[in-house]
């Protein structure tokens, strides 16, 4: 069982917004949706390109480099070119603190 | 009798209207006819999006990262499995329209109730002495990516002729397998697509990575013995080399409708359904010059986007659907570590706005005519540029002072009524 790492400050992340942080070496991209956090792996399976640049449509991203799409729930691929899932990670808020388990 | 639908192009646009037309249900008969004797599969010449399946860019096939398999864009068996007849290695060379004929080159002659054109467009050709040398090589189909990475397994010194999408990425995928290149060009690359600000980032760009750019200048003869050894520009410079790669652009495959009374002007004319002039003819892809709702005239798009959502939008049409093919090009070209994103259309502009800076290459150009946004480029701004494409659609004029500050969410710019508009993917 993997430790809950924290990240952020809950406040540091808006509703819409979209980040990339460091957990344990692996780059995991948090997206706050109406107010629930979702975490998953950053690097698009495509071309390596950060999701957190990307744009985050409720809960879809879209790589900003080809335009693969992911669902930010459970990582899956909604539209190519990518075709492997990127990682999901579960997410807390403990306090004032969001935290990361991978 | 069950009608019979016939796609002549295996290429991007005709599988996706094959599987389209499955998809919505047609269950006459489908055939599709291509040249070359592989199913279809991403052209090495098509740095665009694919939305239909997962399948890689194929700059990573001429570099050797990947099997041709997978840039198959369905796998072994799948046209079998949605009942699509396919007819692999044949020409098709002539197209009556009174009697609904295809004629092809095995003599075979196909009936059918609809005809879909989707043959795409081959590489115009350098004209010049010794251009039929081994070691001349060109990029579209797969047996010629064999040709260059053969020629790049065993040459240590290339000469690009031209540098356009095509001749960019091949230059950029030589000098990463560790080639020496020289690039021989008329204006900054790209120029024609990005204008001379934007060309000229693509140029420094190409610099900084050693390669040699003879711009301004033209390959004028080829000589070597059998094989090419050196090319001669038109100011006199001799470039000693082990192979040459050219990209001189593209032109339309249209030879087989010649006599068929289907209008062609760059291209085959078609209106926003993928129409022809012709009844029960169609055409979508690279070859189609198709009348765009947005831009408000014809315009020809070679990028694999296009061919895919065109292809889809012309079987739609085919079965009767209403629905006007109005997707906003985008294509991207990734070389070295640049991601280049492009949304839009514009053959000219009266207006270049950046935000962003052009020297850090991290900016978006807007190409803009009479105040109306037509198209945007780009290189480090995906999010932005993205959001161009409701923008484009909108049709409206858009202040530049907004479009150029940094702290304005271009999202903001749409009008509310062309909300929808923001679908465009």
């Amino acid at each position: 069982m993997s430790e809950f790492k924290t990240v952020a400050k809950a406040s540091d992340l808006a509703d819409g917004e979209l980040r990339a942080f460091n957990v344990n070496g692996i780059s995991v991209a948090v997206a706050n949706v109406e107010g629930t956090l979702y975490a998953f792996g950053n690097i698009c399976t495509h071309r390596r390109c950060p999701l957190a640049k990307g744009e985050l449509e409720g809960t879809e991203v879209t790589c900003p480099c080809h335009g693969s799409m992911f669902d930010v729930t459970n990582g899956a691929v909604l539209q190519g070119p990518a075709e492997e899932p990127v990682g999901s990670y579960a997410i807390r808020v403990e306090g004032e603190e969001i935290q990361v388990a991978v | 009798m069950p009608s019979t639908y016939l796609i002549v192009g295996a290429s991007l646009a005709g599988a996706s209207a094959a599987v389209t037309l499955r998809d919505e249900g047609f269950d006459g008969n489908l055939i599709l006819i291509g040249e070359e004797l592989h199913a279809p599969y991403e052209r090495p010449p098509l740095p665009a999006p694919r939305s239909l399946r997962a399948t890689p860019a194929s700059k990573e096939y001429l570099r050797g990262e990947e099997p041709f398999d997978k840039a198959l864009l369905h796998p072994p068996g799948f046209y079998e499995e949605i009942g699509v007849e396919t007819r692999f290695g044949v020409r098709a060379t002539q197209v009556d329209p009174s009697d609904k004929v295809v004629e092809l080159d095995d003599n075979d002659r196909l009936q059918y109730d609809k005809l879909l054109i989707t043959t795409g467009s081959r590489n115009r050709r350098l004209e010049i002495s010794g251009k039929d040398l081994e070691g001349v090589c060109y990029l579209r189909t797969v047996g010629d990516c064999d040709r260059i990475r053969a020629q790049a397994a065993t040459g240590r010194k290339a000469v690009v002729v031209g540098m356009g999408f095509i001749g960019c990425e091949v230059t950029s995928s030589l000098r990463q397998l560790g080639l020496e290149v020289t690039a021989v060009l008329p204006g900054v690359p790209l120029k024609r697509a990005l204008g001379e600000e934007v060309g000229r980032v693509i140029e420094e760009f190409h610099r900084d990575h050693g390669i040699e750019m003879l711009l301004g200048d033209s390959v004028t003869a080829l000589d070597g013995v059998d094989h090419v050894e050196r090319a001669t520009t038109k100011r006199g410079r001799l470039i000693e080399c082990d192979f040459v790669v050219v990209g001189v652009g593209v032109e339309p495959v249209t030879d087989l409708l010649a006599h068929s009374g289907v209008e062609l002007d760059n291209g085959i004319l078609v209106d926003e359904y993928c129409r022809t002039n012709v009844d029960g003819i169609y055409a979508a892809g690279d070859v189609a010059n198709h009348f765009h709702p947005v831009f408000e005239r014809h315009i020809r798009v070679e990028h694999w986007d296009n061919a895919a959502k065109q292809g889809a939008a012309a079987a739609q049409s085919m079965l009767g659907k209403r629905t006007q093919y109005d997707a906003v090009p985008w294509f991207w070209s990734d070389q070295y570590e640049y991601n280049l994103q492009y949304f839009g259309f514009s053959a000219e502009w009266d207006e270049l706005a950046v935000r962003g800076s052009l020297e850090q290459r991290d900016f978006v150009a807007f190409y803009l005519q009479g105040g109306r946004l037509l198209a945007s480029a780009g290189i480090g701004r995906a999010r932005d540029l993205r959001r161009t494409a409701a923008l484009i659609k909108a049709k409206t004029s858009v202040p530049t002072a907004e479009l150029v500050d940094d702290e304005v969410d271009l999202r903001k710019l749409i009008p509310l009524s062309n909300c929808s508009g923001a679908d465009n993917r």
